[in-house]
Order: structure tokens, then sequence, then C-alpha cells
């Protein structure tokens, strides 16, 4: 065999090493061995040539030995490599000989690197060395294909632990030659939400893994390369509502999406129930705004309520004016920014306020001062409170007429009708004892007015106990000695008190009246029984039985009362059953009225007392 | 280096090995040994494992001693250094991580030389040699060869401290450095033909033609007689195979059966690339044997024995001329041990690291 044939033999058995491997090292190792092998070489490197706009410098890829350093041959290659900051074709080939005689080849891997070739006892001479430029061209072609795989692969692992580490939903598909965008790849978190194993996945249209339940509900957003639809799609574990976002990849010959599916039922339930508090809040029969404090303030935000109570036409109306021009005083609106802010909260201020009409009118302003993107605003509540400011007048009016006005005219009625039965003859007394009698009920009356009006003047707190049992004594007392007739009968068990203050005698006391008084029976007979509740857990609840041998409190009052209101009508006949009603309701309790075979009977039931207070 | 060897029969093995050993100047023990029962028992597994030295070698076809060779009795070579020795299992497993297996940094922690012996009927034994070169170059003067038996029956063949074991390597690394001297005698003949189908050992087709047809045609041609199936074995005794190297010596692959027109060979023939058909007679080989040593006591250093590891088919060749090759050996005035191999394993120091058919390999142990 000649020279020439056994070169090109050479040359062709070193081109069978040469082509992609698993990983770049691989291919580049083999075809180190490959070369080495067949030039009968003992040692060799391929070299990766790195250049950025900071520096330039080799990497070593693949070596022969494993370890470089300890091989006098290759450190000499090494050492003679081009130098990296310029065109390293340019400066290669490079042929080297070491002090033992070794000798040493550096070759160009055209924009790869250098390939470097050793041989001890020997050289490879240089029509080979020349012969090597196509398969060199090769090995870097090689090389670099297998390097960008692997960047490309980096970027891919990259990608797909991305993919896989966000929480929502992902897929990604393919279109085919048909035009069917199917399947290639879906997350776990897809997995779980839509019910599909990975391998269920693959291959799939996308339509038929999923589609829209509700198509009515899509909100699509288009742009070049990217779409958001906010739909309804089926789930494992029913429906869920989601913001799909496809994304166009620009794959290699294909195209390519990425489907992502962010849940917003969540947010969308939240959307609707802001909604439909707003819609609450707007629609609410009070005033609800915001304000900035200070002497003049503006208003933020007005709800409808404000615009109607204020009698403005639209919210927009609000911008223009200061908040003080509501406000009728000129000191009034600075009094009550300054006392919001110094308590941080007001609770009821009632206020006479002026519409944009210049109507006047009282309203009960709750709210609190809060700080909001570093600036404090009032946040308040406005109740039109003209029409009650206007009947608590009147019934203040109306209590000085029946407590003052009108008795101190049954004082002169008395007086008179004194001096007429002094100066009549006897036939006319029965005359003058009647007017004596019904003067008698109109200062009762008026008497009762006034306790009625200390009713209400204490309120709905109660921060007091009263021990029944000497209650009812006492009331036992007074009554048998007002009524000698009449019996009352007491039955308490245990020492029990509720949470209760002197209102609550009045309201036996009128209770009593009625049973004793209002009784057909000749010998009246009432029991006042205290037992735990039977209608309220009994543990918090006492029930004060009041029960008579009469006919009881007549239907047609009590239906008054159960109606809250008294028409021309139906009404009661004085104010008794009111005055105990409205004592029970303000000390938090019920009243119930039962006939029973006895007679009849009426039932208060009462908070019992956590601890023992004293109500006087 | 200092190697004093003693020739033992197998059953005073054990003693001799003990008090080897136990001695002050032996720090590692070769053993190269010949087919013979009892070094497959536990017992004599026992005594290795039993060793206060580190043991290697193998089981080979026949040994060479005291200047002959033999197909009994086990020679036992005694080191004054120790060696650090290495064993790589899974020799047929393609999967076998071979280079994990061994420690790169040798040749920097100052060895020089490598014993290495392998099963030769495992299977990738091409893969470990590659690994060998890779991880080591020629930073390791390496000899050895193919261990296990002619018979149809294989059988452990690998001597280590463990015991005797099969489907394995076992490299010993030794300070001392070595000249290795490779040849086998072989002149091309007819070729390159192109391997256009070859399955691991098997040739299938030479130029696209059935292996054993090209081979008939080359070999009837040259020995000017009929070449059968049933007379290839005598035949290609004397016409291997050749794979080239630039600047090299032929890698000689040997071929020992046909069948279907196909060739089994010992070694791999790897599909595209080129093989010669080679031929040689008595005095060529006689010359590469001579003429090898002749390389391996060459070296700047002064040799104190001569390890002469043979291929086996070498002696089935020469038959009574084989005396003459292992003269051309012993004749350069130092003590020579070795083994008839099946397959040999080496590096001339100066290229490529191979796995060799039918070739002399002798190394010229120095002293450190």
């Amino acid at each position: 065999m000649t020279d020439r044939q056994q070169r090109i033999q050479t040359l062709y058995e070193i081109s069978l090493s040469i082509g992609s491997k698993g990983t770049l090292v691989d291919t580049a190792d083999d075809a180190l061995l490959g070369y080495l092998q067949k030039l009968n070489c003992s040692v060799g490197a391929i070299y990766r040539h790195r250049s950025s706009a900071e520096r330039a410098d080799y990497e070593t890829i693949a070596t022969i030995p494993a370890v470089p350093e300890s091989n006098n041959t290759l450190q000499a290659a090494f050492g003679a490599l081009p130098d990296a900051n310029r065109p390293i074709g340019e400066q290669l080939p490079i042929s080297g000989q070491t002090e033992e005689g070794a000798h040493f080849c550096l070759f160009e891997l055209p924009d790869f690197g250098v390939l470097a070739i050793g041989k001890h006892g020997g050289r490879v001479d240089e029509i080979t060395r020349s012969a090597l430029r196509p398969l060199n061209e090769k090995l870097a072609e090689a090389c670099r294909s297998k390097l960008i795989e692997t960047q490309q692969r980096v970027e891919r692992n990259r990608f797909e632990a991305v993919f896989d580490a966000i929480p929502e939903p992902i897929v990604s598909t393919v279109v085919d030659d048909d035009g069917i965008e199917r399947v290639k790849h879906i997350n776990t978190p897809f997995e779980k939400t839509f019910g599909y194993s990975a391998e269920a996945a693959r291959g799939r249209p996308i339509g038929a893994l999923i589609t829209p339940v509700v198509t009515g509900s899509s909100h699509t957003q288009i742009t070049a390369d990217r779409s958001d639809e906010s739909e309804t799609f089926a789930t494992a574990d029913g429906t869920a509502e989601f913001l799909s976002r496809q994304v166009a990849v620009n794959g290699c010959e294909s195209k390519e999406y990425i489907h992502l599916y962010v849940d917003i039922s969540e947010q969308k339930q939240h959307q609707h129930e802001l909604e439909r508090y707003e819609r609450l809040v707007e629609n609410l029969p009070i005033g609800v705004y915001r304000t900035t404090p200070g002497p003049d303030g503006e208003f933020r935000l007005v709800n409808k309520g404000l615009v109607d109570i204020l009698e403005a036409e639209t919210a927009s109306d609000f911008e223009t004016m200061a908040v003080s021009d509501s406000y009728i005083g000129a000191t009034k609106r600075s009094q009550f920014s300054e006392l919001l802010l110094e308590q941080g909260s007001v609770d009821g201020i009632e206020l006479e306020l002026q519409t944009l009409k210049g109507n006047p009118i009282w309203a009960a302003v709750t709210g609190r001062a809060v700080q909001e993107n570093g600036e404090t605003v009032f946040e308040l509540a406005l109740q039109d409170v003209t029409e009650r400011k206007e009947r608590q007048q009147q019934l203040t009016v109306l209590n000085r007429v029946l407590r003052h006005n009108l008795r101190n005219a049954m004082n002169v009625i008395k007086g008179n009708t004194r001096l007429l039965g002094e100066a009549v003859d006897a036939s006319f007394e029965p005359h003058i004892a009647a007017i004596e009698q019904r003067v008698d009920s109109l200062e009762q009356l008026s008497n009762k007015a006034g306790t009625m009006r200390s009713l209400f003047d204490q309120g709905r707190e109660v921060t007091t106990s009263v021990e029944m049992s000497g209650l009812l004594a006492e009331l036992k007392a007074e009554f048998e000695s007002s009524y000698p007739e009449a019996t009352i009968s007491i039955e308490t068990a245990d020492p029990v008190s509720v949470q209760a203050d002197v209102r609550l005698k009045m309201a036996l006391d009128e209770l009593l009246d009625n049973a004793v008084v209002h009784n057909d029976n000749p010998q009246p007979a009432v029991t006042v029984s205290v037992s735990g509740s039977t209608v309220k857990p009994p543990s918090r609840w006492v029930d004060i039985t009041v029960s008579d041998n009469g006919t009881g409190i007549p239907t047609e009052e009590w239906q008054t009362l159960e109606n809250g209101e008294e028409t021309p009508l139906q009404h009661g006949t004085g104010l008794g059953l009111w005055l105990v009603y409205w004592t029970v309701s303000l000390l938090g309790g019920t009243i119930e009225r039962s006939i029973v075979d006895s007679g009849s009977q009426v039932v208060l039931t009462l908070p019992r007392a956590p601890t023992a207070h004293s109500a006087d | 280096m200092t190697v004093t060897s003693t020739v033992v029969p197998g059953e005073d093995l054990h003693e001799t090995l003990v008090s080897t050993a136990a001695s002050e100047s032996v720090e590692g023990i070769l053993l190269l040994a010949t087919p013979d029962e009892p070094l497959l028992t536990d017992s004599f597994e026992s005594t290795l494992q039993s060793l206060s030295v580190p043991i290697f070698g193998g089981i080979f076809p026949e040994i060479i001693a005291e200047g002959d060779n033999t197909d009994s009795g086990v020679l036992v070579v005694g080191l004054s250094a120790e060696p650090v020795v290495t064993t790589v299992e899974g020799l047929s497993d393609p999967d076998t991580a071979f280079r994990d297996a061994l420690d790169p940094r040798l040749p920097a922690k100052g060895y020089r030389t490598a014993f290495v012996f392998v099963d030769a009927y495992s299977e990738c034994i091409e893969q470990f040699i590659q690994a060998l070169f890779r991880t080591y170059s020629v930073e390791l003067s390496v000899i050895g060869g193919g261990a296990g038996t002619l018979g149809d029956e294989r059988s452990p063949c690998l001597i280590t401290n463990e015991g005797v074991i099969e489907d394995a390597a076992v490299i010993a690394a030794l300070h001392a450095p070595t000249s290795v001297g490779v040849n086998h005698g072989y002149k091309e003949i007819a070729g390159p033909f192109r391997v256009t189908d070859a399955e691991g050992s098997t040739l299938h087709t030479l130029d696209g033609k059935p292996a054993f047809e090209q081979y008939r045609d080359v070999v009837e041609r040259h020995a000017g007689r009929t070449v059968t199936p049933e007379t290839f074995f005598k035949v290609a005794k004397s016409y291997p195979f050749g794979i080239s190297r630039l600047d090299g010596e032929q890698l000689v692959r040997d071929p020992f059966a046909v069948e279907d027109g196909s060739m089994s060979c010992f070694g791999a023939v790897p599909e595209g690339e080129f093989l010669s058909v080679l031929a040689g007679d008595a005095d060529s080989l006689v010359d590469a044997a001579h003429t090898a040593a002749d390389h391996a006591t060459s070296g700047s250093f002064g040799p104190e024995s001569l390890l002469f590891f043979d291929c086996i088919s070498r002696v089935l060749y020469l038959e009574d001329d084989f005396d003459r090759e292992l003269a051309a050996v012993t004749d350069h005035g130092l003590p020579v041990v070795g083994a008839l191999t099946i397959g040999e394993i080496a590096n001339d120091g100066i290229g490529h690291l191979d796995y060799y058919n039918k070739t002399a390999v002798i190394g010229a142990l120095g002293d450190v």
C-alpha cells in the first residue's frame, strides 16, 4: 500500500470517529481518540475558543491523558495556543517540539477552537497535517452543533423548570399539518386542575381537552402574538373561571403556542361581592361618603343616599362644594372636624345641616378618621333624623303641656270643684265626686307621662341588677296595704337577680295595678313567680310571671301593643300597658300574654344578671 | 525493581506464596499460572486473601520461565516495590464506566508502569483499553495480555487478593520504568479491504463481499492451495488480518472461526475501517520477537529483567520453532519471565495503546 493510499485510508477512518455524540465532551473525546489512534499519536486535546466583549480565552473540552498537567507534551501544546484575543485562524497551524523530543501540532477548528495532537518518538508529517484540514472542519462543525444543541438543551431545561415551577396550569401546543393544535407538554398544576395526566394529554387536540362551558362570558383581547380570554372551563372538581393567555412561540418548523390559565374564580367572586356591596352602599337610604378633614373639607366619595338627603342632582354636585357648605353655623364644621381628628371616631353626632337647595335638616353622623395613601380622610355615614328630631321636639312640648299646663289646669279645676262642693246642696254631691275622680285620673295620666319621659331618658344602657325576691316583697307590701281585699302571692325559688334598674319596679307596679284594680273578681288574687326562662336559655334568661284570677288585659289593648302603633280605630285605654312594654323593651326583654284556666297571665322575660349589682 | 521468580507445582503454591510474601525484600507478587484445578478452590482463595502483600496476575495457556515455556506450574514473581492494584469488574458490560474505575493521578504520583491483565473472553476489552489510553495516554508504560484457557469452558482467570475472578481486568501500577517493544512479524499481502458489514468482532463483508470469500481468494492465491471452512483454522495461523496505523505497525486481528461466510476474530473489527491480509513465516516471527526485545532493552535505564507476553497462537504456529523465538528474547542476557496470552496489551511508549493479536510484547523492567 502506498503512503498516499494509507493516508487517505487513515483520514477516512478518522472521519468515522467524528460525529455528534451524547454531549459536547463525548463528541470531542471520541473524535480525539480517533485522531490519536489512527495517526498513532499519544496525546491530544480539544480547546474551545471563548470570546466576549470583556475577554477571550480557551476552555478545555477533552484531553488525552485525562490529567494533562503531568504531561509535558500537552503542557507545551497548551502553552503554544494562539493569542485568544486575535483571530486564531490566522495564527494556526502551529508545530512544536518538547525538550524530550516529543512533537505536537495545533490545528484550527474553524469557529470553535483548537485541536492539539502530540507524538513521542516521531511526528505527523506535513502532508498529513495539511490533509487533516477537512477533517478538522468536520470536527469543528460537530462540536459547534453539539455546543448549540447543549446550549439549547440548557435553555430548554431551564424553560421546562420554569414551566413546571409556575403554579398556574400551563400547556404547550403545536399545530400539526392538518392545522390542529395538539398538546405537547403540560405542567403538574394543569394535571391537577383539569384532571389529565401528562400521558393522557400528550398529542390530543387542546380543544378536546378543555372547552369553555360558558361561552357567553368570554372576553378577548388580542395582540399580534398574544391573546387573553376570560372563560369558564370544566375542571376536575367542577367548573372554574380562568383568564387564559395564549402566546405564540417561534418554533423551528411549526407553530407552537403556550397557554396559561389563571384561575380567577375567587377574584371574580370578590369582584361580584364588591359590586354587590357597592350597590348596597349606593342604594342605602343613608348617606355614605368620604371627606378630607379641615374647616372646609372636600367630598371624595358620595353615595346616592347622600345625594338624595342633601337634595343634590348628581354626585358630581359635590365635586365643587366644600363640606362646610352643608353646615349651618360657621364654626360647626371646624368643630366636627377637630372632634373627629381628636377622637378618631364619632357615633351618632347630631348636626344641623342644610341641603344644596338650602333646606335645613338634622343628621346623625357616625364615622372615623383613617389614613389612606399618607393622608387622613373621614369615612362617614349620615342619617337624616329631621323627622325624629321634630317629633322629639313635639314630644317635649306635649310633655310639658301634659305635665305642667294640664296639671296646673287640673289644680284649678280641683280647687274650684272643692269650693263648688261646699257651695251646692247634697244632691249635687255625686256630680262633684265624678268631677273630682276624673280630675284625679287626669293627674295620674299626667304623672305617667312624666314617668314615661324619665323612662326613655335613661335609655337602653343597664349596668345594674335587681334581686327579685326583695323587689317583689316590697311590691306585695305596698299593694296589700293599698288593696286589703287583694291577695298577692310571691313564688321564688333560689335568689334570682335580673339585669335591670328601677324601671322594672315601675313596670311590675303597673302590671300588679292592672291585675288588682281592673280585676272583675271581688277578691282579686295575684301571683308573681320567678323562674328560669322556658322560652329562652334559662342560664341566661329569667321569666317573671304575673297571674291573676280576673279577665286580664283586654285583647284589643294587647293587639295594639303587638301592632306597635295606635290607630283611630284601635287604641288602648291608657298609658299603663305601653309603659310596661317600653320598660321591658328598654331592659332588653320581651313580654308575652296568655289565658289560663284560672285567669290570665303575663310573662316578662329578662336577662339574668351575670353578677350581683345593686340598682340603688 | 528486583524480580525473583520461582516455578512451583500447584500443590506447593500455598507455602511458596506465604514464604514469598513474608520475605523482607518482597512488597508485591506477580503470579503467572497455567490452568490447574487447585487454583480455583476455596483454599487458594483463602491463601490469596491472607497474604500480607498485594498480589496480581492471571491464568494463561502457558507460562515462560527459566528460558522455556510450559503448560504446567505457577510462576511466582516477587516484586521489591509495592504495586497499586486496581480491579475493574463487568468487562462484558458496555455500560460499565471504565474510566471512573481508574485513578488518573497515578502518573502524577510517580507510577511509570502498569501490568494489565484482562479476561480474554470478556466482550468489552477494546472499550476498556480505550479507557486506559484516554486516562493515561503514554504516561504509563502498559504491558500485559488476555488471560484464560484455550478450552471451551470459560473459568475465572484473574488473580487478586480477593480471589480468582473472571470478566474483569486487573491493573497493577509500579514506580519502576519499563521500556516496551511490540512486534509481530506479519507483512501485508493484500488489501486494504473496507469493512462494509461487521458486528463486534465478527466480520460479515469486506468491500461488499462475504468476508470469508475475500479472505479465501487472497490466501488461496498466496498459498497456492485450496482453503475451506474445514481447513480454515490451520491456514489462518499464517494469514491474519491487519488494521493499519499511520507510521505504526499494523494491529493484527486473528480470525479463528468461519460461519456462513462471516469470520470471527479476536478483537473488534469496526465497520468502516480497512483491513489487510497479512502473512508471516517462522523467520519473520522470530525476527519480530528479536526486534521487540532489542527495542525494549535499548532504553536509557539498565533493565533488571525482561517480561515477555507472547501470543499463544504464535506457539501454535511456530511449533518447534518457538524455541527460536524464546531464544531471540533470552539471548539478551536478562532473566525472562512471562506468559503466552490470548491477545496482548502494550504501549510502546510512542504511540497508541492497543489490544493486539499474534504479537510479541516484551518489557524491560528497570529499577527505580
